[in-house]
């Protein structure tokens, strides 16, 4: 068609099942279903696309029509763009031990029910459980004549356990969420878990806030390799000069045992059989023995940046695709978990996250995590809750300067703008030296 | 009323339900929205989108079921869906959802002038960048956004209301060096944002904010710019008055009702039926009339925010504050237009240290209140002049704490979404310097 350099389509139709229990009572429990198409079409000034709720597959004229209406739209966009050059393929699915739509919902309900009264105990005075289940049809069709189809599921639960004690209310808070099937089945130790966490933090203290050696278990140091290097490597935001990392390729940022990784082949919570843009998916190493290595890209990023891979567009149904991370993680080195507690030797140890958030341009990233312990002489002492770190993108990766031999990822969802995609985070523990610990506590 | 007409099939649904059900709620929503985006200066991408959902909702013996879908043809699965759900869900005590109520269906932020066409989201972003070009800054990304948006209400007892929003928004991302600036504006009539200042303040803070130095730790007089609160106050605060988490034990308020919770200068209340706010409405998401709710007045708290689902199991009444995040979103308890207000006066003439934004306020425990969080635009400011910029700072504390310690309030207020508020001044709080 006139004008019309490319066009890609992309549907994903789809159902959400979700079941809610607080406090024994089964607030909320059901399915619901959803269809919805994204129309990307370019010409030479830039962008137009379509955001199709509903969307029926059509050809011939009536498809012609959704492509001079999203084709006007670019009348209003100036930027000539450019797409890289990039390999295709799909990866085959993970295999479902147990498919979660083989499950009645009232045994979803019931095994929930068992996690959610796994949490009873004394101190305990809310506790609340959630399933989430998603199942999503992607198609995907491009003028080039690239076709693929995929069938996905996610599913997880939440336990969340409030303590009160004296106005003192504090929460323990599991999750497990996953690609390979059903998994509500004997998980009560995640409900007994929240519950202790809950209650020994009714115990804990607020830090003092400062420099200090830090300790960060598997799932914080993931969030700090997420928030510190995943956001400021992606390709949009170099492209828009948003990113203290820009321009910085080949130079050391961290110390050789550091490399940062996104791997969207990984069969964890992040995984994705082939990108939004029907791009094959690739590893990408963001951060290589200390050195900036490469950038996350989609094609536009890639052919106006460079330096990376494609295949790490990403969308929520009926959106157009961002540059997104998926599985991130630190590598594992070669330390073992005793010794990293002997080279802290005084410090924080810091456990699990409640989230972060950067400003990928200013180079500054603040992470926070659920609770922690301090660390008098190698060994882990008082109870901590309510630590924040932060810090700058390009000074604080030296600061890594142990690596465990053991990584573990975690999943999760990240934000940005305006949409949310799973993601994994994951890393060994790491000693993070001289770490800016936010905390209120006084002497 | 011809939208009416185009949804006849509203009123076979109900039909269809009270064969299986005591009681049935429609939610039907229709709309569309424009952007476009800028990348650099330069529009890389408009995009336009048509949504349509469907939620419904059945009750029956006390059973709650709901589903939803996008396509409204489906009407009958959906149904289905919904019922079934309620066969999986606790029955609690239930009194019947709303009858209609005389109520005006006059929109209360529908703008007639708003076109909802890429043409005008290019003019938003044009202005947006020559309020920028005051300062020296580079823009790096921006946005603006136009939505027009239908939304019907309908039950089983008669219930039949209609309403119209309108929508825009614009957002810029500018630099210098390392630093960065962010602005924003939204509301529902093109007449009230303000395209120009948000690009000029983008640039502003991009610019101004690079020459800053870092500070020692210690104690601080504060000045959060109504941004900065509507962080902390939007993530813990505001959800602490929810009456559901107040009954089920996950709110710091819960024995808290005639009790002093702010200083004393200090009420909040929702208004739903503010002039020229985006949140207005005369009815809830459940079809509840709305009404004034004083939260806090001179600091003591004085009542919580109720749904029916909640006012029911507590023996309490519904006050109006049902909200829903889209048509698939269960009613739930919100609020429409949320206000700060109290004594006002000059902040900024001695010297305080000025926060513009903060970086990792959803980190925040909502239970406790503690958060230690990173600054971003932050200046000393005295005499009402900005002053020497801070590089990098956290700032640590505890939410409910923070609202005891408010000196003073700024003279303007602020809409951001649904919360209308001004500036703060705090004394002391703790400054963790790099």
């Amino acid at each position: 068609m006139h004008g019309i350099s490319y066009y890609d389509l992309r549907q994903v139709t789809g159902a959400f099942t979700h079941i809610d229990i607080d406090n024994g009572v089964v607030e909320s429990a059901g399915t619901s279903f959803f269809n919805k198409a994204v129309l990307r079409v370019l010409v030479k000034t830039g962008w137009g696309v379509l955001q199709i709720d509903n969307y029926c597959p059509c050809t011939g004229k009536k498809f012609d029509e959704l492509l001079e209406k999203a084709a006007r739209l670019a009348n209003i966009t100036d930027e000539n763009v450019n797409l890289g050059d990039v390999p295709r393929g799909i990866l085959p699915v993970p295999p479902v031990k147990e498919d979660p739509r083989d499950v009645d919902i009232e045994e979803k309900s019931r095994l929930l029910a068992e996690i959610e009264q796994a949490v009873v105990r004394e101190g305990i005075v809310n506790r609340r459980a959630n399933y989430i289940e998603k199942d999503e049809l992607v198609r995907f069709t491009d003028s080039s004549g690239n076709e693929f189809e995929y069938r996905m599921g996610r599913s997880g639960f939440n336990v969340l356990a409030v303590a009160s004690r004296n106005g003192n209310v504090q929460m323990g808070y599991e999750r497990e969420h996953s690609i390979h099937g059903f998994n509500l089945r004997h998980q009560q130790e995640s409900g007994r878990k929240a519950a202790e966490t809950a209650v020994s933090l009714l115990d804990a203290i607020i830090p003092k806030g400062g420099k200090m050696h830090a300790v960060l278990d598997p799932e914080l140091a993931g969030v700090f390799a997420h928030e510190a290097v995943g956001h400021a490597s992606e390709g949009d935001l170099i492209h828009e000069g948003n990113s203290v990392l820009k321009g910085r390729t080949g130079e050391r940022i961290g110390n050789d045992n550091l490399t940062i990784v996104d791997d969207p082949t990984l069969p964890e919570f992040g995984f994705d059989p082939v990108d939004a843009e029907g791009v094959a998916v690739k590893r990408t190493e963001i951060i290589r023995k200390g050195v900036i290595n490469a950038f996350l890209h989609n094609r536009e990023s890639l052919a106006s940046v460079g330096n990376g891979c494609a295949g790490h567009a990403r969308a929520m149904p009926g959106e157009p695709p961002l540059v997104r991370m998926s599985n991130t993680f630190i590598q594992e080195g070669d330390a073992t978990k005793e010794e990293i507690f002997a080279e802290c030797k005084n410090g924080i140890y810091l456990i699990g996250s409640r989230g972060g958030q950067v400003d990928p341009g200013r180079g500054v990233f603040q992470f926070n995590a659920e609770y922690g312990y301090l660390v008098k002489n190698g060994e882990c002492t008082t109870m901590v809750r309510d630590v924040s770190l932060s810090g700058d993108i390009l000074s604080t990766l030296h600061g890594i300067t142990l690596c465990g031999n053991e990584r573990k990822m975690s999943p999760g969802y990240c934000g940005k703008g305006g949409q949310s995609v799973p993601v994994s985070d994951g890393a060994p523990f790491i000693l993070l030296r001289d770490a800016v610990v936010g905390g209120s506590g006084v002497d | 009323m011809r939208w009416w007409v185009a949804v006849a099939w509203i009123e076979e649904l109900i039909r269809e339900a009270e064969k299986s059900v005591d009681e049935v709620e429609v939610f039907f929503v229709e709309g569309e929205s424009v952007s476009a985006e800028l990348k650099t200066k330069k529009v890389s991408l408009a995009t336009t989108s048509r949504d349509c959902g469907l939620g419904i909702r059945t009750i029956h013996k006390g059973r709650i079921g709901s589903s939803s879908t996008n396509n409204s043809e489906e009407w009958r699965d959906c149904l289905k869906a919904a019922i079934a759900s309620g066969k999986l869900a606790t029955p609690q005590e239930w009194g019947g959802l709303p009858g209609p109520a005389d109520l005006p269906m006059t929109p209360l932020a529908f703008d007639p002038d708003l076109c909802v066409e890429p043409e005008t989201a290019r003019e938003l972003l044009e202005t947006m960048l020559s309020g920028a070009q005051e300062h020296d800054a580079e823009v790096t990304a921006g946005s603006a956004g136009l939505s027009s948006t239908r939304v019907l209400l309908a039950n089983s007892h008669g219930v039949r209301y209609s309403d119209e929003h309108t929508g825009v928004s614009v957002s810029l991302e500018a630099i210098h060096g390392q630093s960065t600036g962010y602005e924003f504006d939204s509301s529902w009539a093109l007449s009230r944002i303000d395209p120009a200042h948000v690009g000029e303040r983008a640039g502003f803070f991009a610019s101004e904010s690079a020459k800053g130095t870092d500070i020692p730790t210690g104690a601080y007089d504060l000045l959060l710019s109504p941004l900065a609160w509507a962080e902390l106050l939007g993530n813990v605060y505001v959800p602490a008055l929810n009456g559901r988490s107040v009954h089920a034990g996950r709110s710091k308020f819960a024995d808290m009702l005639g009790k002093p919770v702010a200083s004393c200068g200090l009420s909040m209340y929702d208004d739903p039926h503010l002039s020229g706010a985006s949140g207005s409405t005369r009815w809830d998401a459940e079809g509840t009339p709305t009404r004034r709710i004083d939260f806090i007045e001179k600091g003591v708290l004085k009542a919580f925010a109720y749904d029916l689902k909640t006012a029911y199991r507590y023996g309490k009444a519904s006050t109006g504050s049902a909200s829903r995040g889209g048509y698939g979103g269960l009613p739930g308890i919100g609020h429409h237009n949320f206000v700060i207000d109290g004594e006002r006066g000059t902040v900024d003439d001695e010297r305080v240290l000025f926060i513009h934004n903060l970086i990792g306020a959803h980190t925040a425990n909502p239970l406790s209140g503690e958060f230690s969080v990173e600054l971003s635009n932050a200046f000393f400011m005295e005499g009402g002049e900005y002053q020497e910029p801070v590089r990098s700072a956290m700032l640590s504390g505890n939410v409910f704490d923070l609202h005891f310690m408010i000196a003073g309030l700024g003279k303007d207020s602020r809409n951001l979404g649904s919360l209308i508020l001004p500036a703060a001044k705090i004394h002391d709080q703790r400054i963790i310097g790099k």
